[in-house]
């Protein structure tokens, strides 16, 4: 692994150290120390979950990891659209709840919470995992059938 | 698309590990294209093409579908 991808898998886990740590500084501001300590702890298990989840050779841990190739991105457009038909469902039916019950109140934390364990699923759903992989054999020796075809047996290893 | 990219890779004596490494992808992504779930970009396409060093045609078949 190089540096580049050495830094490249900090950068999830430290978006997510430093959005959290504002966020136990916000709840430090409104609430007690023990709330706000109490939230820091929940990042920081969070931050090294992300850090040991993009040193995973599966797909997630690719695109947590910030190395991902073109097949990871469609995954991961898959996944977004996914979690964006999820959200756009939860958003019609909290309004719908809204209006029935004659209140003003707005579920963003549910719509957003929803909206994201619907995109990691849908990472976990559309990637390829491990037990898929056939034929990692260091090579059998191609068979007559194959090896019959001209251009096969012209095949020569890159320079 | 069907594809002739894992005959290739043991004619090779290839492991997935290696022909990915080659190619700048992921072993999944490999794992992927032989088994006819994801048709690879066109650039990919003709890297693989190049990295075998044969026709693009010769390695990729548009007109059957993989065997999944």
């Amino acid at each position: 692994m190089n540096m580049k991808n050495k830094h490249a898998r900090l950068i999830a886990p430290l978006s997510t150290l430093a959005v959290g740590t504002t966020i136990a500084v916000a709840v430090r501001i409104g609430h007690r120390w023990s709330d706000a300590i109490a939230t820091e702890v929940v990042v920081v298990l969070f931050a090294v979950g992300y850090y040991l989840l993009t040193g995973t050779k599966s797909d997630i841990g690719a695109i947590y990891g910030q190395r991902e190739d073109e097949r990871q991105r469609h995954v991961v457009m898959k996944a977004s659209r996914f979690a964006m038909i999820v959200m756009f469902g939860v958003t019609f039916v909290i309004a719908l709840i809204m209006v029935a019950a004659n209140k003003t109140y707005w579920q963003e934390d549910v719509i957003a919470s929803v909206g994201g364990v619907s995109y990691f699923l849908a990472l976990l759903a559309n990637g390829a995992h491990d037990e898929d992989a056939t034929g990692d054999d260091r090579g059998i020796m191609a068979t007559d059938s194959v090896t019959g075809v001209d251009q096969k047996n012209n095949v020569r290893p890159p320079m | 698309m069907k594809n002739e990219v894992r005959e290739y890779r043991r004619i090779r004596e290839l492991s997935q590990a290696d022909l990915a490494e080659g190619l700048g992808v992921s072993r999944q992504t490999i794992i992927a294209i032989e088994n006819g779930r994801y048709s690879p970009s066109l650039p990919l396409a003709f890297r693989i093409a190049h990295y075998f060093e044969v026709p693009v045609e010769t390695m990729f078949d548009p007109s059957e579908e993989a065997e999944a």
